[in-house]
């Protein structure tokens, strides 16, 4: 397995894990309601998605910057995985969209919490999905 | 009637007549992965021009003796 597809996998497990963790937390302090009262709350997912960022982002650089250990494959692969990002960020997008206008067609109005968790959503999918666009290439074998 | 092309590769007979070089060694004289040699020999990627001369120049041949170009009619 090369450096750069390990990463992926490890990115996409450990992202995985880091979703459940955000959405249990999420959850288990109250859900909307609290999320929209509760600064301090807030604060604590805030710190959940920026830490996860940043430590994708580490654990990615160090991949990329390590020499000998991504290559022009690698470099090929890793190029087109803003596709399947596109895609995940686009269908999420669409689902929230749809859920959303459903859920509140008769009260004519979405609570204005909600642009802030589509946000928020769509940053970890768009982080998940580089990892599984990483993954796609390496199983289709970097052909075109 | 179109033309199909394609690039064949002879990486792994030339490994075998380098004292089975292994994938690895050619990857490191190569300045390429282990991995992109498997995809290589297994004919999922065609290399860039530099990679194809760094292979060809690791093994001490010419480009064409490792990358045959061809064209077949469909």
């Amino acid at each position: 397995m090369a450096p750069l597809q390990k990463r992926a996998l490890y990115g996409l497990v450990i992202g995985v894990v880091w979703v459940i963790a955000i959405v249990v937390v999420f959850i288990v302090k109250g859900g909307v309601s609290t999320y929209s009262e509760d600064t301090g709350f807030r604060l604590i997912m805030a710190g959940l998605l920026i830490g996860g960022l940043l430590a994708y982002s580490i654990m990615m650089i160090t991949t990329l910057r390590k020499s000998g250990q991504v290559d022009e494959r690698d470099r090929l692969i890793l190029g087109r995985a803003p596709v399947v990002q596109l895609w995940a960020v686009f269908i999420s997008l669409a689902v929230w969209s749809i859920a959303l206008t459903e859920i509140y067609w008769d009260q004519g109005q979405i609570p204005v919490i909600f642009p802030y968790l589509v946000f928020m959503s769509l940053f970890i999918v768009n982080v998940l999905a580089q990892s599984l666009g990483i993954l796609i290439g390496y199983w289709r074998g970097g052909k075109p | 009637m179109t033309n199909a092309a394609r690039i064949r590769n002879r990486i792994r007979r030339l490994r075998f007549d380098h004292d089975e070089m292994t994938q690895e060694e050619l990857a490191n004289r190569a300045g390429c992965t282990r991995q992109t040699i498997i995809a290589l020999e297994q004919g999922k990627y065609v290399p860039s021009i530099t990679l194809a001369f760094q292979i060809a120049r690791a093994f001490g041949v010419t480009l064409e003796d490792v990358f045959q170009y061809e064209e077949t009619s469909r």
